[in-house]
């Protein structure tokens, strides 16, 4: 038996994984910032912003910033709880909160960008 | 139950008492940093739902974000993005190159970087509304 919920395995693939979406989220966010800040009229207006809806390319880009971004938040929440010696029933009381919480924002998410 | 040394004070006592060197710090501020992002993403995420609910409630909600008090916060939060993401290429740096040759002077790549980029984005954004706050004094 596991002592400590979520202390099996090593870790590995999660810290792979960080920095590969970690990378990838550098280059999304400056995309991001340059779509949507640079210039504040075409960014932020209820038609510009349904135009890039209807588009696949966009679509593509906000589904994919939403998953990795979810993912590469949570994993970080959850590597810095697992820094600490938790009770069992508190380690997965915080990793279900995180799961959870992480699967009803990413389908809320991706229900705003799919009703377009 | 194994043998578990208890510190000889509180948890957070011995922490703050820990002699931090520059890199404790950016290990420090990369946490912070990352859960205010991780925070901020759940509420970005659920003010966009009103993009479902048609043009008026997203204008109003557009409208309440271009106030200052919400300009000045997303300003504040570009600083956030800013130590992150080059934090955390420099983290990479350091695992997968040879940047733990290099670490400390990575790291002041990054905060000169960021308060460069910081600050320009602070021209970006308040140079017209200051310029017109002082135009009907001038």
């Amino acid at each position: 038996m596991y002592k400590h919920t979520g202390s099996r395995g090593s870790g590995a693939p999660s810290w792979v994984l960080q920095r590969i979406t970690g990378l990838l989220l550098v280059v999304v966010v400056i995309g991001h910032y340059f779509v949507m800040h640079a210039n504040p009229a075409s960014g932020h207006t209820y038609a510009a912003v349904l135009d890039r809806m209807h588009q696949p390319f966009w679509k593509m880009f906000d589904l994919t910033f939403i998953t990795v971004g979810l993912w590469h938040g949570l994993n970080g929440t959850w590597g810095i709880f697992r820094d600490y010696k938790m009770k069992p029933a508190v380690s997965l009381t915080i990793y279900g909160i995180i799961i959870l919480s992480g699967i009803a924002f990413w389908v809320l998410g991706v229900n705003t960008i799919l009703s377009f | 139950m194994a043998y578990q040394p208890k510190p000889p004070e509180g948890w957070l006592k011995t922490n703050l008492r820990y002699y931090k060197h520059s890199g404790s710090w950016a290990w420090i501020l990369h946490r912070i940093t990352g859960l205010g992002l991780t925070a901020y993403i759940f509420v970005h995420i659920y003010a966009l739902t009103s993009l479902t609910q048609g043009p008026q409630a997203f204008d109003n909600e557009m409208k309440l974000f271009s106030t200052p008090v919400f300009k000045v916060l997303e300003w504040l939060l570009f600083s956030l993005v800013l130590f992150h993401a080059f934090n955390g290429v420099r983290i990479v740096l350091v695992d997968w190159a040879s940047g733990a040759k290099n670490h400390k002077k990575i790291l002041t790549l990054v905060y000169g970087l960021g308060v460069v980029l910081f600050i320009g984005m602070g021209v970006l954004m308040f140079r017209e509304p200051l310029a017109n706050m002082f135009a009907s004094i001038r």
